[in-house]
Order: C-alpha cells, then structure tokens, then sequence
C-alpha cells in the first residue's frame, strides 16, 4: 500500500483520532492494529461476536486512506474461480466459433498436422491471454496500482482449502495463474481477514496475521459509540440504554445484543420521542434487541429486575 | 532487547503458547515501531503478534504483567524500567557483560554497573550522615545491607541468579537449592565470618551493628526466595505439566486416578485437534468451478460439437460414516469415555458419526452430544446406561433391529468392548450380519490380548467378523486407531 501521505498512520493515536472523526469510536488495540499492519504490510485478523464493527474496520479504513475498498465475502464452497480469477469461457467459446472461417485462411497452404500446429502455435495464446481473463476480488486487489483495502468477510465460513490456498496470498501478497504467471502485488493491499469463529482457523493462518480480538466494548465506550452514531439522543437515555445492554449480554441468551443492535434500538427510541426507557417501550421494543423468540421469553421476566437495576431510585 | 524478549517468548511457549520464530521477529518489529515509552502499547501490540485465540491472549497477557514485573523491581532505576527504551537496552547490557564476566563473589556490589556503583557513593554518604559513630561492616554483603538500597539489592539478586542460571530451575525441590547457591554468591559467606567476629567483640555498637545486620540479612533472605519462586514459576512450572501429560498418554485408561480426568479431557481434546487437522482435507479431488472438457464435449455431441452448454466440475467430499459402539460397563466404561469424547472431538472431520451405548439395552447418544456439552453429555450416560449387567444379545438384538438397517458399504462400525457377556452366546450371527453390510468393522478390546477369551469374554466368536482387532487402553492407542481409520477412510 502506497500511503500518499504518511503522517496519516504517524502513531496509533493519530489513527484513533482520525478514524473517531469517521465516527467509528475505536479502542486503544485496534488503534494499534491497524498502524502495525500498515507498517508492518501484514494482514489483520479481526476476530469477535457479530456485529462489534469488524467489517466497519476496514471501511473506515479505507475511507481514511482514501483507498478503494474491495471486499470478498467468503461462504461454503468458495474457492478461486470465485476468490481470484476465471476464465471467460462463454467468450473463448463463442470467439473460437466466430473464428473458425479465420482459421481456415489461416491454415491454407499449410502441408501436413505438423505444419498447420506450427502455425497456431506462432500465434501464441491467444485465448488464454488477459482479454479473456476474468478478475476476481483477490486478483483485483494485487493489481490495484495504488493499492487497496482487502476485506476478506467471515474467513472462517470459507473451506480450509481455501484458507490454505490464501497463505501464498497474505504472506507474500502474489499469487501463481499458471497460464499467465505469478503475479506480484503492485503495491501491497492492506488485508483484514474477519471471523466469527464458527471453526478455529488454521495455524499457519494465523501466524501470519496480527490477530486483533475485538470484545464488546465497555460501558464508556460503548456510550461514545452510540453518542457518535446518534447524536440527537438525549444523555441520559443513553445511559439508560447501555447500562440495560449491557444488563443483557450477562444473561444467558442464544444471541446477546451487539453494538450494532444498540445503535438500532437507539435510532428506534429517538424516532419514537421515547425520553426516558421505561419497562412498556422496554418491552415494546425487545425485538429490536433480541433476534430469537426464545432470548424474549429469557428476558422478558426478569425486565422489572433489570429496571431497578439501571434505575435505581 | 532481544535477550529479553528471547526470554520472554521462551516463557510464553513453556506456557503453551504455540510462538514461531517468524512471530518472534514481527514482534521485534512492532515492539521497534511502537517503541518501549508505552508499556501499555506495548503489551497490546505484542499481544496482537503473539497470542493467536483467546485463550493464548490471556495466559499473554498474565505473563506479560508477570514478566516485566519483575524487570521493574529487578532495574536500577525502579518502575522506570519499560517507561525508558535506553534504561532497559542498557540494563541488558549489563547483564550480559555481568554474565559473561564470571567474576568473584567479592565483586559483587563493586561491579553491578552503574545503578550500583552510584548506590555505594550513596551509601557512604548516607552511612556517614548517619551515624558517624557507628562502625560499618566490613564485607561487601554487608555494606550493601547496612546501606539498605533497595535497587542495589535488587540488582544484586538479578545478577546472582544470572550468575547461577536460575532460569534452568527445572523442579520445586530444587528452590532451597538455588536460593542458598545464590546467597553464596552474593557473599553471604564473608557477612557470616564477619557477623561472627561482631558477635566475638565486646563493644556495643558492634553488637548492635551484628544485629542490624542479622534483620538484614535474613530480610534478604525472604527477598532472594521469592525471587527464585518467581523464577520457579515463570520458567519450570510448565514443565512438570508436560511431564505429567506425556506420562498421561502412555498410562493405562483404566488406571488413571479421577483427579486426572479433567486433563485427560483436554489431552484428548488436543490430539483430535491434531488428527483433525492432518486429515481434514482430504477429499476426492475433483475440482469445482474448472471446465469439465470431457462433460462439455459430450454434453454438446448432439450440436454438431457446437459447444452450447458448458460443464463444471465437482468437488466431493470424503467424509467417513462411522458408528461407534460402546460397551460402558465396569472397567470398560472408563476406556468408553475416552472413545466417545474422542470422536465427539473429532466433529469437523467426522460430521456424520452416530454413537451408541449399551450394557444390556442399547441407545443411540449422538443427539445427546450435540445438545449438552462434552462433559454433561458424558456424565448422564454414564448415569443412565453404565449400571445394567452386560448382555452383548440383548444389545445386538437392539443394534439389528434400529440401526442395522442404516449400516452400508461406505460405514466403518467401531465397537468397544471386552465381549465379556456373562455366560450369553451372544448373538455373533448378527456381528456377521454387521459385518457384511459395513465397510470396515473394527473391534477395540481394552483388555491385553492374553486375557481374551478367558473366563467369560467370548471374543473368538466375534473375531472372524472383524476387519480389525485392537487392543486399546491408553490415549496413544486411541489416537493411532482413529489415525489409521481416517487415514484409510
């Protein structure tokens, strides 16, 4: 990655600042991530529960360094006709039919097999040449002159032959086609690989990456995030509302309420002129926060104890 | 710097985290970039290069705090310790020269580098403010002490337990040992000749001194075992868990004393994750998303070779099926539980394992696996199934007439048992019946193959109907069959 202007990743606290001013509040260690691994070139490996702002990272970013975002969602199956490149078969198909009286001219005059292969072969690969090829996001980011941001979404939904077939990738940041050659990075991108840990990734994986392990965030920052994100909201709702989330995420639920489900419900209160959480918007409004019937039945309950606990009055 | 660190990553890997040399130099790099100021940056952006799950980043994340610590106390210059780049480049320096200088014991408080030196002009100065009448000691033990620096003392120990390699200690035993070696190098020997000659001398401020110096002395004492403690546990205390986890391996299942379970449990845990790992991708290969040439041109014959459509080709995965038969009564049951948390571990590369187990009546517990935990899952069958006398017939019969019916070629049937059936005839003609319609039958017997077919085991009726008879009564055992079954699958 080319940094056109290096003060921009001078220290980690100048990132923290800058990345606030895009309104992702972040911690002190992702501040610190993400200026290792633009210094160092390596990938980051962002793990935690959903919706703790993973792929928000590396949008932000991207934003920052004013770098084109380029963004590979990875699923069961996936592999590198998908990830790195195709072939246009369709096209090398329909070429060759259109080609055909072509060929004939071509071919005129020529004695024997061994003569007309002499002449195809003269005109080299034509039908495997960069005309026909086809990038796929991982191609796409190595040639990016100016570098890029790579966001290779939940890695860990992907095969492990996948994963294996990455590792050229991320340490060296090239890759082999063999009917082209290898392909060396133009300027390497900044990687970041998310995961929600639905399988525990490979070791050589992971030692090649920074793994940045992104919790739910504390009560103050939590309360900042939000601040940032909805900023008409009244303060002390606001405390009401963090303090009654993060009541939730101590309760034994099947999925606990994440950052982004609290800038929801907060964006939902504000909407609803709501100026102070009381147990009837609470419970009218649950389902913003719980995405299973079962965690609303776990909760519901227990909202009068959860109430006093946030009021206590 | 690197010592240090060197240091630091070797404790860490003695703790279990898995630390290449490659990590070791990124977290050299990041350690330069982010520099020494910040302790807590730096103990962030070590974290983010060494410790890879969350687990690692917690055992990180103790010893770091532990580690450095003790490079605090240990510094001449107190907490300034990581809050100064230059102070602790400069501290190992010292220590590196002082390690290479084998020098006396008597040398001691003269030659520990700067911080010290200071120290005794300090010292001298001090002594003399003080009391001008009272008589200093003689010996350099003794100086130190009457001065009562405490970074002199500190820096002191550090160098003596270089001097003595605490970092070798290899068992708790050995702590006593370690600690007096030490109090000898730092010259614990001329502050005894010379406390006995104070005690010999009538004089009271001799006496007084002697007895300064005793509080002292023994105060130092205290000082240098906790110093070895900590080493104690920094460096050996790993070790003696690996010592007990290989032993484990070998051990006998049916030997192995309740208290170890729990660590057996984990054991088995990490042998799946490396089996798991080595086997994991194997897979027919057949590539998806490449050009099936051979499928297009015949798909497309009837066009006159016009190629309309196109074909793709496949990936299959190569999952083994297996059935896992457990006997879980008397002795055998111990050797089940491995069995059973073994394959329960082995999930991600045997996805459609069913397990079933029986003394006399037999139950499928696959869904019990998938509900509950490991250790919940195994707890209520062995509640629930283990306390029935055996009957191999009543369970093969069972076995016949719910599952038989799903057993095919591509199967591998594992039982576990010692086929000892109280006297029954033990139904071997449905074994048969298995052992047709299964791909592969393996029996594991955890008895030794010389008390088969004694008193009433009745293994030779089975044994025509094997693929495979193991016996298997320890965690290698275990791991090598499972090897060989997904190997061979």
């Amino acid at each position: 990655m080319i940094i056109k202007h290096a003060d921009k990743i001078a220290s980690p606290e100048v990132l923290q600042e800058a990345f606030e001013k895009r309104g992702y509040i972040c911690s002190d260690s992702i501040a610190t991530a993400v200026y290792l691994a633009c210094h160092l070139q390596k990938p980051i490996l962002v793990e935690g529960p959903p919706g703790v702002g993973k792929t928000e990272l590396a949008k932000v970013t991207a934003e920052y360094l004013a770098a084109p975002l380029i963004r590979m969602q990875c699923y069961e199956g996936l592999d590198e006709a998908k990830a790195l490149y195709e072939w246009k078969y369709g096209k090398q198909l329909l070429y060759t039919q259109v080609l055909k009286d072509q060929l004939g001219d071509v071919m005129r005059g020529a004695r024997g097999l061994d003569e007309s292969v002499e002449r195809l072969h003269s005109f080299g690969d034509i039908f495997y040449s960069e005309q026909f090829l086809e990038t796929r996001p991982l191609l796409q980011a190595l040639r990016e002159p100016d570098g890029a941001v790579l966001l290779i979404d939940e890695i860990d939904k992907s095969d492990q032959e996948f994963e294996a077939f990455l590792l050229e990738l991320l340490s060296d940041y090239q890759v082999s086609i063999p009917e082209i050659g290898t392909v060396k990075a133009k300027s390497k991108p900044i990687v970041f690989l998310t995961s929600n840990n639905t399988r525990e990734l490979g070791d050589a994986l992971k030692r090649r990456c920074l793994h940045l392990h992104i919790p739910f965030p504390e009560t103050a920052l939590e309360n900042q995030i939000i601040a940032s994100q909805v900023p008409d909201m009244d303060g002390s709702l606001r405390d009401q509302l963090v303090d009654f989330v993060h009541e939730l995420r101590q309760m034994a639920l099947k999925k606990v309420p994440a950052i982004s489900e609290s800038i929801d419900w907060a964006r939902a209160l504000l909407l609803l002129n709501v100026d102070s959480l009381d147990e009837k918007w609470v419970r009218d409004t649950l389902s913003l926060l719980l995405k299973y019937q079962d965690d609303i039945e776990i909760v519901e309950p227990e909202l009068r104890k959860i109430m006093t606990q946030i009021n206590p009055k | 710097m690197q010592k240090v660190f060197a240091d630091f990553i070797h404790t860490l890997r003695q703790q279990g985290v898995p630390i290449s040399p490659a990590e070791t130099l990124d977290a050299l790099k990041a350690a330069e970039l982010l520099g020494l100021q910040g302790k807590s940056r730096l103990r962030q952006g070590l974290g983010l290069v060494l410790a890879k799950n969350e687990q690692d980043k917690q055992t990180y994340e103790h010893y770091f705090d532990e580690f450095f610590k003790f490079a605090e106390t240990a510094s001449p210059s107190g907490s300034e310790a990581l809050e100064d780049g230059d102070d602790l480049e400069q501290q190992n320096e010292q220590s590196s020269d002082e390690s290479s200088s084998n020098d006396d014991a008597s040398e001691v408080s003269s030659s520990s580098g700067q911080g010290g030196g200071e120290s005794e002009d300090n010292e001298q100065d001090e002594s003399s403010e003080n009391s001008a009448t009272e008589v200093s000691a003689s010996s350099p033990l003794g100086k130190m002490l009457q001065a009562s620096d405490p970074a002199a003392i500190a820096m002191a120990i550090a160098k003596a337990g270089q001097q003595e390699s605490v970092q070798n200690i290899q068992l708790f035993t050995q702590k006593p040992l370690f600690s007096y070696r030490m109090m000898n190098r730092m010259g614990n020997e001329a502050l005894n000749q010379e406390l006995l000659a104070l005690d010999a001398s009538d004089e009271l401020a001799q006496q007084r001194l002697a007895n300064r110096l005793r509080s002292a002395q023994a105060q130092l004492q205290e000082q240098v075992k906790d110093y070895v403690e900590q080493q104690y546990l920094l460096y050996a205390e790993a070790k003696g868990q690996q010592l007990r986890e290989t032993t484990l391996q070998k051990v006998k299942l049916t030997n192995i004393d309740n208290h170890y379970m729990h660590q057996m449990a984990d054991l088995v845990r990490k042998a799946a994750k490396r089996l798991a790992s080595l086997h994991s991708r194997k897979r027919k290969l057949r590539k998806r998303g490449l050009l099936d040439v051979r499928k297009t041109i015949a798909a497309n014959a009837a066009y006159d070779g016009v190629l309309f459509h196109t074909r793709w080709k496949s990936t299959v995965v190569d999952r083994p099926k297996v059935m896992v038969i457990c006997d879980v009564s008397g002795s055998v049951s111990r050797v089940a539980r491995f069995l059973l948390l073994f394959v329960h571990s082995l999930q991600e590369v045997l996805p459609r394992s069913r397990s079933f187990v029986f003394s006399s009546d037999m139950g499928e517990v696959t869904d019990l696996f998938k509900e509950h935990k490991l250790e919940d899952a195994l707890a209520e069958i062995m509640s629930k199934w283990a306390n029935q006398s055996t009957s191999y017939d009543k369970a093969l019969a069972d076995f016949s007439e719910n599952t038989l019916k799903d057993v095919d070629q591509k199967t591998t049937v594992i039982m576990l048992g010692d086929a000892r059936n109280n006297n029954g005839n033990g139904r071997a003609d449905i074994w048969q019946k298995v052992y047709l319609q299964a791909g592969r039958v393996l029996w594991l017997n955890p008895e030794h193959i010389n008390s088969w077919d004694t008193g009433d085991s009745i293994m030779a009726s089975y044994r025509p109907y094997c693929s495979e008879l193991h016996c298997c009564n320890s965690l290698k055992d275990l791991e090598r069959i499972l090897g060989n079954l997904l190997k061979h699958s």
